[in-house]
């Protein structure tokens, strides 16, 4: 069961790799919800194999939020917006999938030698698949222009940080689940507040053109 | 459980206020009603506990006030007592101006208000990390309206940066939770905890290197919402573009709580090394100090009234650091009460010279001598509480961090310390002299002068006559001489 979970976990990663190659904005929303499904089932999977396990109905309601929730509001902004695609910043898109790619192996190197320091931390799959996907999402973040992508970039993160703490420790305390994830909700429908509004005052939702404040 | 509803009743009653009152100016006064009574609540609860009569105040299952936790509650409730007092003012002056401020974007802001005092109050009520995470990023949530207030260009740039900077570095302190979480699974204690209670009884057996790993995650993330350099971009930013009053709230209530949260983990830190100043206590020294060294060099140079009292802000996070690295709850306070108080009053004050002169910039403020004597008066005071000039306490806390240093041989850090907090004096003081003296540009248009001085003068005799007697509350109230 467990090889199970590091298989899932790894796939989770590979498609926030692919996610990070993705010009338009609403295949990287899909992409980010096959991600975040797969990291939910990992949930099941370890609620399956052991009782310590994070509760059946926790990672039920991880998936309908941030899984199916989260990517139809996405969807709509994006539908409301008509935006199409991210053309990146600073890096190209493709050239972005590659370092995506070096940061996976620098993650197995991360988290190998984190289980030389610590001695118990598991340096298996799960762990390298859970500091990939913060990269990934810390890299989209910074390598994307349009604001709805900067969202998508801090779920993919803390995609990877709710993988990490699954895989280091079997799941926090149920009630502090549920607060994280109201929190993250929250989040991204304020961030898509903030979006509109920026496309009525800007006409455009590029924030590496936001610099009027760095004039001052 | 009764006291937990007497506590939380006013803030809720606030909120549901500001949905169902369509009157403003009504709900102004509801508004600053609710927050008083609020600060009453709060004084009876947490008097007892300061003054050392009851050891603890449990008001639910993992939260409970504690004697550190009841001065920030106390400081916090009054802040935002002051500050929604004057937004009814400020917000009656707003709109005689152009453009007008919408009767929903009021309401919403009240509403957005009362829930941020709630999740500030949470944070410092907390005993378990994974409830002081989520308070942590509630405030941010609520605190983003705020600053989006004015819905202009500026605004709501400032807002999309400190939600995104905000949330991206909360998002490593939960990553830092996990590892600290992940740590205490290596205990007696096999299903681990976050209670900060037991980290602390369990801190000799911790996963030190997995733990370490953690504090660190959660330093950086707690001290991004501190707006500890180099984390601190979006602070100024966020500061200038909200609302006087709600300025008032971030500056003088929020950095409090993000850096009570540092300090809370800074306990389980020493704990682990016996009590014995260790890594995280450098780690905050040094980040305290490389703070307020770099803060001192922005200061000089300044262009927005309101960007120069948030670049002073951070100089005063980084004396706190300094403070809690020190691993003094007192000194601490002393400073979080001596800077809470002027940055409240600058804040509030620059939010009526702005109204009164139209303009943010340094460059167009002159002659607030001619313009108005009282707020000319009430600037420079706070101006000097803010940056450590006696009589006032901050001069004490000051004083009286830079002696611990010594204690403890850390000449670099004074060194750096005083040249970044004479620097910061210097650099204050040429732009207040600029704002106070010469001719102003046009006669100042602001009705009531007198009741938007109300809240800032009360502040400063305040803070006055506590720096006329912070000797004896020194040594009576925070018994500083012991801690250190």
């Amino acid at each position: 069961m467990l090889g199970l979970a590091e298989t899932l976990a790894t796939a989770a990663a590979i498609f926030g790799i692919f996610m990070s190659g993705c010009r338009h904005v609403r295949s990287a929303i899909y992409l980010y919800a096959v991600q975040t499904a797969l990291v939910a089932s990992i949930a099941f999977v370890y609620s399956a194999s052991e009782h310590t396990g994070p509760a059946l109905n926790i990672s039920l309601a991880v998936v309908l939020a941030k899984a199916v929730g989260i990517p139809f509001f996405l969807g709509w902004v994006v539908k409301r917006l008509d935006v199409r695609t991210d053309s990146g910043a600073f890096l190209p898109v493709p050239l972005s999938m590659h370092v995506s790619i070096a940061l996976f192996a620098t993650s197995y190197y991360l988290a190998s030698s984190l289980d030389g320091a610590a001695g118990t931390f598991s340096a298996a799959a799960g762990a390298t698949a859970s500091i990939s996907l913060v990269f990934t999402g810390l890299l989209f973040m910074m390598t994307r222009r349009l604001a709805i992508s900067q969202i998508i970039g801090f779920l993919t993160m803390e995609n990877g940080i709710y993988l990490l703490g699954l895989h280091e420790t079997r799941g926090m305390p149920v009630i502090v689940e549920m607060g994280v994830l109201l929190d993250v909700l929250a989040a991204v429908m304020i961030a898509g507040v903030i979006v509109f509004r920026i496309k009525k005052n800007f006409k455009h939702i590029d924030v590496t053109r936001l610099t009027g404040l760095n004039e001052q | 459980m009764n006291s937990l509803a007497l506590l939380t009743a006013p803030l809720l009653l606030w909120a549901v206020c500001a949905v169902l009152v369509k009157n403003t100016r009504v709900l102004g006064i509801l508004t600053a009603g609710w927050a008083w009574l609020y600060l009453a609540i709060t004084c009876t609860l947490a008097a007892p506990v300061s003054l050392g009569i009851e050891p603890q105040v449990t008001l639910a299952p993992g939260f409970s006030i504690d004697a550190t936790a009841s001065w920030f509650m106390m400081l916090t409730a009054t802040i935002a007592a002051g500050a929604m007092t004057h937004s009814h003012f400020f917000f009656q002056e707003e709109k005689l101006r152009e453009p007008r401020p919408k009767s929903t974007h009021i309401r919403l802001f009240y509403a957005c208000a009362a829930l941020f005092v709630f999740a500030m109050t949470a944070v410092l009520l907390c005993d378990n990390l994974g409830f002081l995470w989520i308070s942590i990023e509630a405030t941010t949530l609520l605190s983003a309206p705020l600053v989006y207030f004015s819905r202009t260009r500026h605004a709501i740039e400032a807002t999309w940066k400190y939600l995104i900077i905000c949330s991206v570095g909360i998002a490593f302190a939960l990553l830092g939770t996990i590892l600290i979480f992940a740590s205490s699974q290596h205990t007696s204690l096999s299903a681990g905890s976050l209670s900060l209670q037991q980290l602390i009884q369990l801190a000799p057996q911790l996963n030190y290197p997995l733990f370490k790993l953690g504090f660190i995650f959660c330093f950086l993330g707690y001290g991004t919402k501190a707006g500890v350099f180099p984390l601190h971009s979006w602070l100024p930013d966020a500061h200038a573009e909200a609302p006087a009053p709600a300025s008032a709230m971030l500056s003088g209530a929020l950095l409090n709580t993000a850096l009570f949260a540092i300090w809370r983990l800074l306990q389980v830190d020493s704990a682990c090394h016996h009590g014995r100043a260790a890594f995280g206590s450098n780690l905050a020294i040094w980040m305290g100090t490389i703070t307020v060294v770099a803060a001192s060099l922005f200061l000089i140079r300044q262009h927005g009234l309101k960007r120069l009292w948030a670049y002073s802000s951070i100089e005063n996070v980084g004396l706190m650091l300094v403070a809690v690295g020190l691993g003094s709850p007192g000194l601490f306070f002393l400073q979080a009460l001596n800077h809470s108080f002027a940055k409240a009053t600058l804040f509030l004050l620059s939010g009526n010279i702005i109204q009164s002169t139209g303009s943010k910039h340094l460059s167009e403020i002159h002659g607030l001598l001619k313009l108005s004597p009282m707020w000319g008066v009430l600037l420079v005071a706070a101006a000097c509480a803010a940056t450590g000039v006696p009589p006032f306490g901050s001069f004490i806390s000051e004083w009286l961090i830079l002696s611990a240093s010594a204690d403890t041989g850390r000449w670099l850090v004074i060194f750096l310390l005083l040249s970044g907090i004479s620097l910061s004096f210097i650099a204050v003081s040429i732009h207040v002299s600029r704002i106070l003296l010469g001719t102003p540009k046009a006669p100042g248009s602001y009705r009531h002068p007198v009741l938007g001085s109300l809240i800032p003068a009360a502040l400063m005799s305040f803070l006055f006559i506590l720096g006329l007697t912070t000797g004896g509350f020194v040594s009576s109230t925070l018994h500083i001489g012991g801690a250190l």
